[in-house]
This record gives C-alpha cells, structure tokens and sequence, in this order.
C-alpha cells in the first residue's frame, strides 16, 4: 500500500515540477508576505511595546517559519478533489485497485513534495534577508517534524471531510475558501495565538489547527516540556482517528448518492 | 481613440452582462473575496491589540487606508481581469488569433472581455469601510471628497491595471501567464499598509518602480487632510505617463507573439 502511495505521490510531483517558473513565482509572493509581516511588527515594536515576551527576532522567525509551512499544511488536495467530482474524473478514481483514501493521500504528498521545495528556499532567501533563530535544540527540531507530518495527516482528513461537501454543492471554489479562512486563523497563520483575544484563543484550542503551524514552530522555540510535546502528539493521534472515521461515514454517504455530471 | 473607447466600454458591458447571468458564481465570489479581507483585517486588528499606532497611523487610519485599496483593487479588478487569462484562455486555445485580426487594437478586445466576480466583494468592503471610517474620525464628507474619492479610486485601478497589463505580455513566451501577473499584483500587499513602515529600497519600489503606493497611500493622505501638492493632477500625470509606457511594452510583446496553431 505504501509502495502505491508513493508511486501516486512521485507522479504528482514529477507533473508539478514541470511548472519550475511557477514555483519561483510562489516563492518570491511569500517573501513579499514576509516583508510585509516582519515591517509591521518592526513598527509596533519601535514604539516601544514590549509583545507576551516575545523578542523582535522571534517573531521574525515565527513569521518566516509560517509563511514557509503554510504551503505544506495549506495547498492541499482539494482543488484536484472538487474538480475531479465536478469533471466526472472521480468515477474513475473509485473504481481504482488502489482505496480512495491512500489515492488521494498519495497526491496530497506529491503536493507537499512541491511545498516543501517552496517551504525550504523561502526559508532560507528570508533567513539571509531578515535573520531567523536557530531551533532551540536538535531533538526539538526533530519532534518539530514529527508534529508537522502529523499535522499533515490531520488536515489531510479535514479536507476529504470538507471536499466531499462539492458531491452536494458541485462548488470547488467555496470550498477551498472556507477550509483556507479556518486554517489561517486558527493554526496561527496570521499571528501567534497567545496574542489573540480570548475567545479566538477558546475556540483556537478546541480545533485541530493550532497544532499544525503554533504548536510545532512552540516547540521549535523550545517553549514546550516534554509532558505537553507528548499530550500534542497524543491530541494529534486521537483526532487523525476522530477525523478518519467521520470521513469515512460522509464518504460512504456521499458515494451511494453520487450524481456525476458526465464523465 | 473616441472609436476605441467606445469599441471598449460595448465589450466590457457585453462581459459584465455575462458576469450577472451565473448568479451563484458571483455571490460565491464576492463572498469569498470578503472572507480573505476579513482575515487580514483580523490581522490587522490582532496587531493593534498590542500597540495603539504603526508609525503613527491609528487602528481607523489603517482602516481607513485598507478600504481606499479595496476601492482601487475593485476597480482593477472589473477592467483588468482578463489579463490573467491572456496565455492560458486566448494564446494557447489559439483564440488570440481572432482577436489580431479585429480592426480595433487587441488590448481593447482583451480588456474588453474582463468578467470578474470576486471585484463586487472589494466593492462592497471597501464601500463599508471608506464611510464608516470617515465618520468615526469626524471627516465632514463633502460633494468634493466624494468626488475625489471616486476619482481618485477609478486612477488608482488604472495604475495597478497597467501593472498587470505590462506583466501579461509574459503569457505570449508561457501560454499560461496568470501565475506572472498575479505575483505582480501581490505587490500590492506591500501597499496595503502606510509606506512609513518600510525601508529605503522598498519605499522607491512601490512609489517609483511599481507606482503602487498612489492607489492607496497618497490618495489616504489626501483624504485625511494631509496631502501635499495637487493629487487629481500628480495622479492623472501619473497614469498617463504609466500608459504610454504599458502600450509600448504590451506592442512590443506583441511582436513577438508567435501562435501556438489551432
């Protein structure tokens, strides 16, 4: 099974990579966003304020680890997903040898392959332009990838939840934006979470989204013992089940009352 | 020219007509376009939770700010839409070569054919925050302002529409030249907020390179009783200046154009 993933996975990526120039031009979009980030905090910090502890070069580097991984926890598949039912391509995928849940995973890592690509150089041009700090330790670094492949894994399941939504409404638009607006806010995309309001906190730490971008770049820091890293993990694991098996309910729902538009 | 500007506006009224027939696309859109603004906005006001200015400029000022490049980027986006398209819907589906042989300039036709959908929800944005801003800082909304505004806005469209225009020529070498244009247009991310805030290079880059910072910043300034010399005059020079050079390059591009066959 794992052999089959891969082999989806190296095909996407090889199809994505074909388009070098595009991803030249994603790369120089998140580094004006970085700018546009690191100037802003640069202005409220010449003024003086003294930020929830946090040092100017932190927040430097908490915006640059964003930016960098937001297109691995964000592209995702659903845009392939909403317009494979709108095309009619998804009879055909289920009907695959291979089950529908490993086929898309496989092209949600072709698509993080090419992410990561992106993530990576951004990273690095930003890290030369505004300085980052290094992890705060090896095994830090270490647990920092774990947490985001499972965080992958998370959202993976989240967008199969919200794409099979497009068998009902056929919009693969909608739904882009309404999974893309719930993760930027909600992983501390726009801003590190302890520096929300209240309640945007309360509902940040009911979610699943907090651990995909905050928590890791936390640990990253450094900022989190070794008892609250394991009850992330566990959290994790717990809603990859949760979520898997929901989707699986929505999607043996959905398939017995698919209607495809040709095909 | 009067010919080629009424050849324009009986495309563009052809297209918007079009953009109202699929009703569920367009709330969709305009929807959606006001979803990613209200997730900056949200940043925005995360931001002043920890401080009370960015180099001077208050939470309304910003807001202020925020809406006035909304109205611009609205404006963009109605006229200037099918620059993303260039490459992918007219060179490589060989449409292109129908549109050459139109007796009228091919810009005209391409520009023509914008139909946009998310533009109506910067309109709607931009509207809301442009008046309840005003109020809220006791600007005494006269005839002359709303003018300006109107004005100054439809100017402000122009100048990152010609930004785009220029950049579209890169679908005559890739086919697909959406992803060109629209890194281009990010740029104006970096305007979105007062130019005080950025450093030397940046500051020459969005006022003299990529004239960005007219179709928010100095229009604002403006607004807010700040503004110094002749706007309306600074920025039709500008635009007119911005176009000349625009169609040069845009001719030139043409030039080598090269079909793909069909």
């Amino acid at each position: 099974m794992i052999k089959k993933i891969l082999a989806i996975a190296k095909q996407e990526t090889s199809e994505n990579l074909y388009y070098r120039f595009d991803l030249a031009l994603y790369i120089f979009n998140f580094i004006i966003q970085i700018t546009v980030y690191v100037f802003i905090w640069l202005a409220v910090y010449k003024n003086g304020n003294q930020i929830l502890g946090m040092s100017f070069e932190q927040i430097t580097t908490y915006y640059i680890l964003v930016v960098s991984l937001s297109p691995i926890i964000d592209w995702g598949i659903n845009e392939t997903l909403g317009n494979s039912i709108r095309e009619g391509e998804i009879l055909k995928e289920l009907l695959n040898p291979i089950s529908f849940f490993c086929y898309y995973f496989g092209i949600r890592i072709g698509e993080m392959i090419e992410a990561l690509i992106v993530g990576v150089i951004t990273f690095f041009i930003c890290s030369l332009l505004f300085g980052v700090l290094p992890p705060s330790g090896i095994i830090n670094f270490l647990i920092f990838l774990v947490v985001i492949c499972l965080a992958v894994i998370v959202v993976y399941f989240f967008e199969i939840i919200i794409g099979m939504i497009a068998f009902y409404t056929n919009s693969v638009w909608g739904i882009e934006i309404f999974k893309r607006s719930i993760l930027n806010i909600f992983s501390g995309m726009i801003a590190p979470i302890t520096l929300f309001p209240e309640f945007l906190q309360k509902i940040a730490n009911l979610l699943p989204f907090k651990d995909c971008i905050y928590t890791p770049i936390s640990i990253y820091f450094g900022e989190l013992s070794n008892i609250e890293i394991l009850q992330v993990i566990l959290k994790q694991c717990i809603w990859i089940v949760a979520l898997y098996i929901i989707a699986k309910i929505i999607f043996n729902k959905a398939v017995k009352n698919i209607t495809i538009n040709g095909g | 020219m009067i010919r080629n500007i009424k050849i324009y506006f009986s495309f563009l009224g052809a297209s918007l007509k079009r953009m109202i027939e699929y009703r569920v696309d367009c709330i969709i859109g305009m929807i959606s376009q006001i979803a990613f603004q209200v997730i900056e906005l949200i940043f925005i006001w995360i931001v002043f939770q920890n401080t009370d200015n960015i180099a001077g400029w208050t939470f309304e000022h910003l807001l202020l700010l925020y809406g006035v490049t909304m109205l611009s980027l609205a404006v963009t986006d109605v006229l200037f839409d099918s620059t993303y398209s260039i490459g992918y819907r007219l060179i490589r589906k060989g449409k292109f070569d129908t549109i050459l042989l139109r007796p009228v300039h091919p810009l005209i036709s391409i520009l023509g054919e914008s139909d946009t959908t998310t533009s109506l929800g910067y309109m709607v944005l931009s509207i809301i925050l442009i008046i309840s801003m005003l109020i809220k800082l006791q600007i005494t909304i006269t005839a002359l302002l709303v003018f300006k505004i109107l004005y100054l806005g439809i100017l402000g469209g122009l100048i990152i529409g010609g930004i785009q225009t220029a950049f579209s020529i890169a679908g005559f070498w890739t086919y697909k030249s959406n992803e060109v244009v629209w890194s281009v247009f990010q740029l104006h991310k970096l305007a979105e907020y007062p130019i005080e805030i950025y450093n030397k290079f940046i500051k020459v880059l969005i006022t003299l390179i990529f004239p960005f910072a007219f179709a928010a910043y100095y229009p604002t300034l403006e607004y807010l009783q700040l503004g110094k010399g002749n706007l309306i005059f600074i920025m039709s020079l500008i635009v007119i200046v911005e176009w000349i050079i625009v169609i040069k390059i845009w001719d030139w591009g043409l030039n080598k154009y090269r079909s793909t066959g069909n």
